[in-house]
């Protein structure tokens, strides 16, 4: 089975199966919205990336910008002691901020994708907040963009060089951290080691020469409080200029001295080798529809989308057109294949139940840090990505996503869980828990016992449950008495909508049953 | 089993305190540390992964080559003043007073230059090669997970159950570890604190054996194993306890380690502890020649060296020395030339370090060989390939035949004697007859002797061929019973000596071969 277009029918399953795998927790609003429309629309919907607003200054230790102002583009307090507490205010609001972008989302892949690039570059935190911003919005706002920019761009932004050592890679002392990266993990991929320091698709000659070739770089203005932005410089001096020569997996290309171009050209030549093209899209699907890449997948599927990619200039977004309209992505073979990731965990929790969070400007960014730690206790500490591969889940063999779950991780998935629905959680004197009733109201039918559990299962199971699970989530909604019952209580509850009397065990009954399915095995898929 | 025979027919007297006479240390083995040592199903093995690839020029110095590192890697060298010393040839890096005092006790040692042919310098492929004992790109198990698959062909289906309570492996932290991906499942039961009591709740699943069904029933398992393995991990961690007052609250890898001692003392029989620390990846900052406080590698190496130094006291007061060994490892080592920022690059072999009462102490395998110039990207040379150690471990520790330990590698294994000082041999039986056991023997350094005596004076000396006393390590009144005593070689010429106890009215009498 090649990528031939999905022509069945387009129905529910495959809108919901669409947006499990797209976004961070679609809502039953959205998934029925996209139902209405043709396929076709529905995914050129998905494939947009919107605008955000930056983040804001909320933390005492901001001392530069007003509370509620963005500090993204101001300078840093010259004193030293100042200047480490605005940096750790400034980090904080940008990690509750993108938080908070998950937690906003419309109907499009710009979040997952988002995650995609970060996941792919896999830098953590630089020493100055403005440039971890600027990068992360540079993935973001290029996540549907051309691929080969993308990489010329993060080759030379100054977090990134910070990040690897490119800001001191230098003629005088070459430093490899990031031309071995930019071929390991970036680009190319490294294939099976078959002769000393040749690894397929490249070798340790072409490490070396890379790091020649991207020297000279330092940046400036680290948490400066003179410029209002890191910057990369270019520096001659520092630059190796003499001609490097590449290996034979590039046709022992030369490249020579192009100044602050060099970069550039070099990026060029490797995405010349179509193997750059064959790597991507193997992430991409792992990332999107499966780990295992079968002999089909591998002469059917792959060739075809990095064709795709490579007629497309590596264009990104007509590869994601075909895969989300083929036949393949929708085969029921593949619905939760995917183990889901700390973040769709703790997102769909929040996003399908339709809970925002917008308490007071402070408050917010506490919950969204406190969201932030959750997903970190689960094995996912966002801007600390468990090495520049990413994460392990989406690479590692055998076990890919199931290395997200295991005795630790899983007792906080069910914490949180716990603390979003029983419990509560206390944050800042407000307790986050989620109000159930107006995502209750938003269902198909709130006053059918069984269409509610059927419309829960729909949102949250890639798989319709077995019908033993089915009846056992049905008595948690009813307590166990006829589902008529229900049917009662809820009418009671539309005819006194302010009475706690009739309004809290409809709320409480809901929260019960999502703590259920938040625990169930089956809930950790997508 | 023929161990506890032969304690039982041995009547021992305590003399438990180590004591120092002459510069030589000696340790008398008392009865209580005697009698845990037992078979290999008691023992344990905790692995320190060191993410990142550690530094091992910076870490274990060669002295002898001091003046080419010089050349190579003036701005991060350690100032020779500053180096420790363990032996005339090999320092440690000033941070690591903790192990040069294990070293010092014979608890400690360096085995040197270990890798693997044709060295992959990617953080990702080295450390899946490290983590599986293979060079095979297609082996997606873990070494030690193909050891318990050949016992265990089911695992995880019927696990736990009464033969196997308790969880193979332990990682400390939220992840699993690689080196136990079995066929089916990981060997490997993440625990991020053992105090901490577990009850989740259990649901039906059923596989429909699609990929969905699969991880439906993968993640099931892992609730009702966390369930039970967190009950018996819990239960072992409420029984036991610490001793040692040197671990510091503050140092992540001592805390991973205090709960491991925890956990052993408490009874539980996990064979495998997997812990670690990250941050050797020293492309930058990592030391500065001119500021020794400087740099990240100083307070890593800290870590490391505080963290083992108190996890070996605690062993020790909870008499649970002999039943523990150690050790470290890391996807590689770094290149012998530092670069512009203060750090060094990804590189080849490096040094790997074994802990414990039961492993060869000492430096194993010659120093490294640094040239005045270098080829561009130089790293150290492999001599010992960390296969062979694994294997090693294997047979030594857990004592599997060598026929299997060789079915578990690809490649044709090469023992080394690295932790087998606490097996019942045919020789050390003969040690209740009044014979000596010297080990290691041909010895590059230092041996140690173990003796059984007779209450009253007691002489040791070294003779070398013609008869002629090089060194005299005692000459005292022993207790009666078994006793452990490290004779210091060094500065011998290679050659035959014989070490020469004369025991009130008896003379006992070993050939030692020193051989550098």
């Amino acid at each position: 089975m090649s990528l031939i277009p999905f022509t069945g029918p387009w129905t529910r399953s495959e809108a919901a199966h669409l947006l499990r795998r797209t976004m961070f927790g679609p809502t039953h609003q959205q998934i029925t919205a996209i139902t209405n429309m043709t396929m076709t629309d529905a995914v050129n919907q998905l494939l947009t990336v919107g605008s955000l607003n930056p983040p804001l200054a909320y933390d005492a230790g901001e001392t530069v910008v007003a509370q509620g102002q963005t500090w993204v583009s101001s300078l840093y307090p010259s004193n030293a002691v100042s200047n480490q507490l605005c940096e750790m205010a400034r980090v904080k609001s940008l990690t509750g901020w993108l938080m908070q972008n998950m937690n906003y989302q419309g109907v499009d892949i710009s979040q997952k994708m988002f995650f995609f690039w970060h996941n792919h570059f896999g830098a953590a935190f630089s020493s100055d907040a403005r440039a971890t911003y600027t990068y992360l919005e540079l993935l973001r706002t290029s996540s549907l963009g051309n691929v080969k920019q993308l990489v010329k761009d993060v080759t030379v932004d100054p977090a990134m060089l910070l990040f690897l050592n490119g800001n001191t890679n230098s003629v005088q002392h070459p430093n490899e951290n990031y031309a071995r990266e930019l071929l390991e993990l970036f680009t190319i991929g490294k294939g099976d080691q078959i002769a000393a320091g040749d690894y397929s698709n490249y070798t340790e000659l072409d490490v070396a020469s890379g790091a020649k070739i991207l020297s000279g770089y330092l940046v400036q203005g680290i948490r400066s409080s003179t410029l209002t932005a890191a910057q990369t410089l270019f520096l001659n001096p520092l630059h190796d200029t003499s001609t490097k020569t590449l290996s034979y997996h590039f046709g022992n290309a030369t490249v020579t001295n192009a100044g602050a171009q060099e970069y550039a050209n070099y990026i060029d030549i490797i995405f010349q080798q179509p193997q750059v093209a064959t790597f991507l899209c193997t992430e991409l699907y792992r990332f999107f529809v499966n780990y295992d890449i079968t002999n089909d997948v591998e002469t059917n599927v792959i060739p075809e989308l990095a064709q795709t990619l490579i007629a497309n200039n590596y264009e990104i977004l007509p590869v994601l057109q075909e895969l989300f309209t083929s036949q393949h992505f929708y085969d029921v073979a593949f619905r939760g294949s995917i183990i889901r990731s700390p973040l769709e965990t703790v997102f769909s929790m929040l996003n399908s139940t339709e809970t925002q969070i917008n308490v007071n400007l402070a408050t917010d960014y506490n919950i969204y840090l406190n969201i932030y730690y959750a997903a970190a206790n689960m094995g996912l500490d966002f801007m600390n990505p468990a090495s520049v591969a990413g994460w392990e889940a989406f690479y590692l063999a055998p076990a890919f996503s199931r290395l997200w779950i295991n005795s630790t991780t899983i007792k906080f998935r069910f914490d949180i869980a716990t603390g979003l629905f029983i419990f509560g959680i206390p944050i800042n004197g407000y307790t986050l828990k989620v109000d159930t009733i107006p995502f209750l109201n938003n269902l198909s039918l709130p006053a059918s016992a069984i269409s509610v559990i059927d419309d829960i299962c729909e949102l949250f199971i890639s798989k319709p449950v077995d019908p033993s699970t089915h009846a056992d989530l049905v008595n948690i909604l009813t307590n166990n008495l006829p589902t008529f019952e229900w049917t009662l209580q809820y009418n009671e509850y539309l005819n006194n909508p302010n009475n706690p009397t009739f309004v809290d065990p409809v709320r409480y009954r809901v929260q019960l049953v999502l703590d259920r399915v938040f625990k169930m095995p089956q809930y950790q898929m997508i | 089993m023929k161990r506890r025979q032969f304690i039982k027919n041995v009547a021992l007297t305590s003399a438990s305190l180590p004591f120092v006479s002459n510069g030589f240390g000696m340790q008398a083995l008392s009865q209580k540390l005697f009698n845990f040592s037992t078979g290999a199903e008691d023992r344990v093995l905790v692995m320190i992964r060191l993410n990142g690839g550690n530094d091992g020029l910076n870490t274990v110095i060669p002295l002898d080559q001091y003046a080419n590192l010089m050349i190579h890697r003036p701005e991060i060298i350690i100032p020779q003043n500053q180096i420790l010393s363990v032996t005339p040839e090999v320092g440690f890096h000033p941070q690591m007073q903790g192990m040069k005092g294990l070293f010092d006790q014979g608890k400690m040692s360096v085995v040197q230059n270990v890798g693997y042919p044709e060295q992959n310098r990617s953080h990702f492929r080295s450390m899946d090669i490290w983590t599986s004992g293979s060079l095979d790109v297609s082996e997606t198990r873990g070494w030690l997970g193909r050891y318990f698959d050949s016992y265990n062909p089911n695992y995880p289906t019927g696990y736990p159950n009464v033969t196997y309570p308790d969880p193979f492996a332990i990682s400390m932290g939220s992840e699993v570890t690689a080196t136990c991906q079995g066929i089916a499942a990981n060997f490997s039961h993440a625990v991020s604190n053992p105090n901490n009591a577990v009850n989740l709740y259990q649901g039906g699943f059923v596989n429909d054996g699609s990929y969905y069904g699969d991880h439906v029933e993968f993640v099931g398992t892992i609730i009702e194993q966390t369930n039970s393995f967190g009950q018996v991990i819990n239960t072992a961690a409420q029984a036991g306890n610490n001793l040692s007052a040197m671990y510091d609250p503050t140092n992540t890898l001592a805390t991973q380690l205090k709960y491991v001692a925890q956990m052993i003392s408490g009874g539980l029989k996990t064979k495998v502890y997997v812990v670690s620390l990250g941050g050797f990846d020293t492309h930058d900052n990592q030391a500065d020649a001119t500021n020794l406080q400087a740099g990240t590698h100083r307070g890593l190496l800290k870590t490391v060296s505080d963290a083992i130094a108190a996890f070996q006291d605690d062993l020790q007061l909870l008499g649970l020395e002999q039943r523990v060994v150690g050790m470290t490892f890391s996807e590689f080592g770094r290149q012998i030339e530092s670069n512009a920022s203060l750090g060094t690059d990804h590189g080849d072999a490096a040094p790997l370090f074994l802990f414990g009462t039961c492993i060869q102490s000492g430096i194993i395998g010659p120093n490294p060989t640094i040239g005045s110039s270098l080829p561009d990207q130089a790293g150290l040379n492999m001599q010992i390939d960390f296969r062979d150690v694994y294997a090693s471990i294997l047979r030594d520790w857990f004592q599997v035949p060598t026929n299997e330990v060789q079915q578990l590698f690809a490649h044709q294994v090469q023992f080394y004697s690295l932790a087998g000082t606490c097996n019942v041999s045919l020789e050390e039986q003969a040690l209740a007859n009044g014979s000596i056991l010297v080990y290691p023997n041909p010895t590059p350094s230092n041996v140690h002797v173990k003796v059984n005596l007779e209450e009253g004076r007691t002489m040791g000396e070294l003779r070398d061929a013609n008869g002629a006393t090089v060194k005299t390590y005692f000459d005292q009144n022993f207790s009666s019973g078994l006793h452990t005593i490290f004779c210091d070689m060094e500065g011998l010429a290679s050659g035959t000596y014989f070490l020469v106890i004369r025991n009130n009215e008896k003379t006992l009498l070993e050939k030692v071969v020193k051989m550098k």
